[in-house]
């Protein structure tokens, strides 16, 4: 009951609930004297503000959300620790939440105050759009669409573009001479590919890249889990794969990524998105995080998610290590 | 409704992922019985290996089906993409409650019954077929049972390795976050999974002898 009286002004649709929450005692002493539906009720609404306040941010607590990678955990990591030393605030973490759009939804419903996401990603899965322009008008466009729509703001980007890897066996591109996606489809007919859900189903995913390169394949993609089809791949079991190009697998397991020679896939920048009203009470928070801009390159995130993913590095020490060297 | 207008728009597709999806839980349970059953009379011949044997299937219980499917992949032969991994994977999903349940069932015969039927003169494998399985056979299809029902929910995962059936549209649901679509996979998988406990309850009833 006490989360529920604790309450601070961020959660006024919690605000009803809380107020019942004060009458459990007197609900109980009711239920003492003789079994009361209104008694009853009460209590159970009183659970309700405690669940609803529970669920809702605390003023001066940040909550960082990341979607289900390495590379996103990582980078929500390093946000958390960054808040962490400049501010005093305290953050909790909520990594690994699903894909983009539970860490959208879970933002735009208050649950989490700040995530990484990638340009191209809202461009085209969450706002929906097709094809996109050049690379700095898709980071205007997202950044003026998502604070009108859901009063959410775009941070300064990271500085690393961690787009698709159009990836195959690197014995298999130096036999062929495959340098580019346009060479792909010269092979392709003869090909199996293997890709995961969301790129099978996206505006900026396979269809569309298809359609843009004149890809066909020699059987449908096979549609399976993205962190499978790397091992398949290097296991022969299929040809063509579609990674995240700053992925450190790629280079471990001997894959190379394909050139976008026709510039099919939108820059996918990463940036914290933060919800306005988090930089409004904690205007602390954007100056923290603003210092991290253009400090990671492509190189860098690749070697990033090479310690944590081929060397199995704590992501808490990777962050902790990097911040103490990159962001003195 | 959108989920009713979303299988009239799929129909063919919705009943060819039905037809994946049943075809790999028949297939993936009944290799299960064909190993679980006889596994389990020979964990009751030899008492000895039963902890390390239902030990191991409790272990392959706990397995992540991704994690599972890593390691089938470089596989020579159980291996690769597609439906043959995925049942493999069911399989030995399926193997603990097959096992177990056909272990429990006769090993709780009254020893009694069983002195009985030796002293009839009946050979080993006489007392299995006319005494022991008939009076486990209760225990052992409720096994069997429960192994299907659960690989109906389970065969969902079949999607992650390229091998089809509903869970193909609980992955793009979740891929592209469209209730609709994690609906539509996941509604047929649990009234699939109500119809076979229910017909398998049918079967227990007719063919047990109580």
């Amino acid at each position: 009951m006490a989360i529920g009286l604790g309450l601070g002004s961020s959660c006024p649709w919690a605000e009803a609930p809380a107020r019942l929450a004060r009458a459990p005692l007197r609900a109980l002493r009711v239920r003492r004297a003789g079994p009361s539906g209104h008694g009853k009720r009460r209590i159970g609404l009183a659970l309700i503000g405690v669940i609803l306040a529970s669920s809702c941010s605390h003023p001066n607590r940040i909550v960082v959300g990341a979607k289900n990678f390495t590379e996103s955990d990582l980078l929500a990591e390093i946000a958390a620790q960054q808040i962490e030393r400049r501010t005093g605030l305290t953050v909790e973490r909520k990594l690994h939440l699903g894909g983009t759009f539970v860490c959208h939804s879970a933002i735009t419903a208050g649950q989490i105050d700040l995530y990484v996401e990638y340009t191209g990603t809202a461009y085209t899965a969450v706002l929906k759009h097709g094809a996109g322009p050049a690379a700095d008008s898709v980071r205007q466009a997202v950044a003026r669409e998502y604070r009108q729509r859901w009063n959410l703001i775009w941070l300064e980007p990271f500085g690393f573009n961690n787009t698709f890897a159009i990836a195959v066996r690197q014995a298999d591109a130096e036999r062929l001479g495959l340098h580019t996606i346009g060479d792909l489809a010269r092979v392709a007919p003869r090909w199996h590919a293997g890709f995961g859900y969301e790129f099978l189903n996206r505006a900026d995913g396979f269809p569309g890249l298809a359609a843009a390169y004149g890809l066909h394949f020699a059987s449908p993609p096979t549609a399976m889990d993205l962190g499978l089809t790397y091992r398949a791949l290097a296991d022969g079991k299929i040809d063509v794969i579609a990674g995240n190009s700053t992925d450190g697998q790629l280079a471990a397991l001997h894959l190379v990524a394909l050139v976008d020679d026709r510039h099919y896939f939108p820059p996918y920048e990463a940036a914290p998105v933060v919800r306005h009203a988090v930089l409004e009470q904690h205007p602390e928070v954007g100056r923290a995080l603003l210092e991290l801009r253009g400090k990671i390159d492509d190189d860098e995130m690749r070697r990033l998610n090479a310690m944590a993913d081929i060397e199995h590095k704590d992501l808490h020490a990777i962050a902790h290590e990097w911040l103490a060297r990159a962001v003195p | 409704m959108n989920l009713v207008r979303f299988y009239l728009d799929n129909t063919r597709e919705v009943v060819g992922l039905v037809g994946q999806h049943l075809l790999l839980v028949l297939v993936s349970t009944a290799i299960a019985v064909a190993i679980g059953v006889p596994v389990g009379i020979l964990l009751t011949r030899r008492p000895a290996w039963r902890g390390p044997v239902l030990g191991l299937a409790n272990v392959f219980q706990t397995i992540p089906s991704l994690a599972m499917f890593g390691f089938l992949i470089p596989l020579p032969f159980l291996g690769g993409i597609g439906a043959r991994t995925a049942i493999v994977a069911l399989v030995v999903y399926a193997l603990l409650p097959i096992v177990r349940n056909t272990y429990v069932g006769i090993s709780g015969i009254d020893p009694a019954v069983r002195e009985a039927a030796r002293g009839m003169g009946m050979t080993d494998g006489e007392l299995l077929r006319i005494v022991e399985l008939p009076l486990s056979a209760g225990v052992i299809l409720a096994g069997i049972r429960v192994a299907t029902v659960v690989g109906v929910g389970t065969a969902t995962i079949a999607a992650a390795i390229g091998a089809g059936g509903l869970g193909v549209y609980i992955f793009r649901g979740v891929a592209v976050v469209d209730n609709t679509l994690i609906l539509a996979g996941a509604v047929p998988a649990a009234l699939l999974a109500l119809g076979a406990d229910g017909l398998l309850g049918m079967l227990e009833r007719r063919f047990v002898w109580r």
